[in-house]
């Protein structure tokens, strides 16, 4: 790999153990991934930083880089924890030892010293983090967390591979990351296009298309879909379900994406609403459910406002739980309108700074039934022992 | 019968170990870290897993070192596509041998226990 005089000089160890050693893990990478150079990044944003997820190790890991005194060189953002920050029991069922409050906040001490701005969510897209860094297509990031990955380069055209967690934690000590993948032009290509019958995909929907295409596309490059999706949360289900099912960075979306697909397509493949409909009709649940959940990724703004305005209408209520969540960043801004406060008066509970998946929600409701309108949240909720169900939208009311 | 297979040494390395196969693979999620058993109940400790893809959540990396330190990592890792970041990534942090762009024959034609040796030139022998 070509390296320039600054990066060698990094490696040596110039500017400290901590990048030289962060520096040197992105080498050996890039370099098994067959990476021509390096290429420096304007912001990284690091997954993995659940203690539920990562545990003893992964807490060692982290807190030995700080320890080694590394420093974010470049503005660094973080994902959702294992518990809500600001409401310990906004979690139903969770009972959090002292040790394990004292581990994630260890984890949590240790990013934020090395300089990571605590936002704590899946979806840093829906906060003021791209304005503030001024993020724009074309720009180079690491970004771990698959879900914002797929939508940083899908949505945002801001390039980023899907970086492991401990990669995007070394790609923000060292400022660079390795030049692979989705930073080239011609990677971002599509070459394989795919065309659903014309009719507005909803949350659920989409994420079941993600599903189909994740376990079709062989293409080393990102998939051309030519669909339409209700909504933007729509499309964020959507490239919540392609990384989650498959190892896709990227969906090029036909007059959403903000490039220029080219014309390299060379095959194309008909994908019918039927398809969608079996696959969620067997995931449909069959009787009562006890909880009803949004916000896997993080919910944005008006996808929140519209769920409450459709929980609004119902009048009559079964006896359900009802959990949406989000980022607090979007919170502060619901609060700030009046939908905290309405979304309390029918009973929703909210979860900041976590979710189902990350928290050990599921280690304290093995024998609770969920339904949502997340494949993503579906895919881990059922791979955990919870009876997981999956449903549109609009039908998520009747369970309610 | 004995297959042999040519694949690209990502992560080189020489072992000899028993097959698993796991249809795409995504530590975060497939994997309990407590033991390194898949949802079906199999382990992958101290297997070499055959796989199509990687898949899945970035937090996977963090997985796999978890299992490394637990003493419950699989001995390679070998796919019938070319790896993902994530996997590769892993790969590097726990010192896990990864050969890709493998055959996907590979992956219909090996079962479960038959015996696998890893070559460092990616050159892969089935027993």
């Amino acid at each position: 790999m070509f390296l320039d005089s600054e990066e060698e000089r990094i490696l040596e160890g110039y500017e400290g153990e901590a990048k030289a050693r962060a520096l040197k893990v992105i080498v050996k990478v890039g370099e098994s991934l067959g990476a021509s150079r390096l290429i420096k990044i304007k912001h990284a944003h690091i997954s993995g930083v659940s203690y539920e997820n990562i545990g003893d190790s992964g807490l060692e890991f982290i807190n030995n880089f700080r320890l080694l005194g590394a420093k974010f060189s470049v503005p660094t953002t973080i994902n959702p924890i294992s518990y809500d920050l600001l409401d310990y029991n906004s979690i139903y069922g969770l009972k959090l030892s002292r040790e394990y409050i004292r581990a994630q906040e260890l984890i949590l001490r240790a990013l934020e010293d090395m300089g990571a701005e605590l936002i704590l969510t899946c979806t840093p897209y829906y906060t003021r983090i791209p304005e503030r860094y001024n993020l724009k297509v074309g720009d180079h990031v690491a970004w771990g967390e698959s879900s914002a990955v797929a939508y940083a380069n899908s949505i945002l055209g801001i390039r980023s591979n899907r970086e492991g967690g401990p990669l995007a934690l070394m790609a923000a000590i060292a400022g660079r990351t390795y030049y692979y993948g989705m930073h080239i032009d011609e990677e971002r290509i599509p070459r394989v296009e795919y065309i659903v019958e014309s009719i507005m995909l909803d949350e659920a929907e989409a994420g079941v298309l993600g599903e189909i295409i994740a376990g079709i596309h062989r293409d080393s490059r990102p998939p051309l879909v030519n669909a339409l999706f209700k909504n933007n949360p729509s499309i964020k289900e959507f490239l919540a379900a392609i990384s989650t099912a498959g190892d896709l960075a990227m969906a090029h979306i036909r007059g959403i994406t903000p490039e220029d697909p080219r014309g390299e397509i060379s095959e194309r493949v008909n994908i019918t609403i039927r398809d969608i409909e079996r696959l969620l009709e067997e995931r449909s649940p069959i009787g009562d459910v006890d909880i009803v959940y949004i916000g896997c990724p993080h919910a944005s703004l008006d996808e929140f406002k519209t769920f409450i305005r459709m929980l609004e209408e119902k009048h009559s209520r079964g006896k359900a739980r009802i959990i949406v969540s989000m980022s607090r960043s979007v919170f502060m801004e619901a609060l700030s309108i009046g939908l905290v406060e309405r979304a309390q008066n029918i009973g929703v509970s909210i979860v900041r700074d976590s979710c189902l998946i990350v928290s050990p929600f599921s280690r304290f409701n093995r024998d609770v039934s969920v339904v949502t309108n997340s494949y993503k949240a579906y895919y881990y909720l059922s791979r955990r022992g919870v009876k997981a169900y999956l449903a549109r939208t609009r039908d998520l009311a009747k369970y309610i | 019968m004995r297959l042999s297979f040519k694949g690209r040494p990502v992560i080189p390395g020489y072992v000899e170990g028993e097959a698993i196969i796991v249809d795409s693979i995504s530590f975060y999620g497939d994997v309990r870290v407590e033991d390194g058993l898949l949802p079906d109940g199999r382990s992958i400790s101290g297997k070499i897993i055959i796989s199509r893809r990687g898949k899945g959540s970035t937090v996977g990396p963090y997985i796999l070192y978890a299992l490394k330190s637990r003493g419950l990592a699989p001995k390679a890792i070998l796919l019938a596509s070319r790896s993902d970041p994530v996997i590769v990534s892993g790969a590097v942090i726990a010192e896990v041998i990864l050969v890709d762009s493998l055959p996907e024959d590979i992956v219909k034609l090996t079962r479960d226990g038959d015996r696998v040796r890893v070559y460092s030139d990616g050159s892969i022998i089935i027993a």
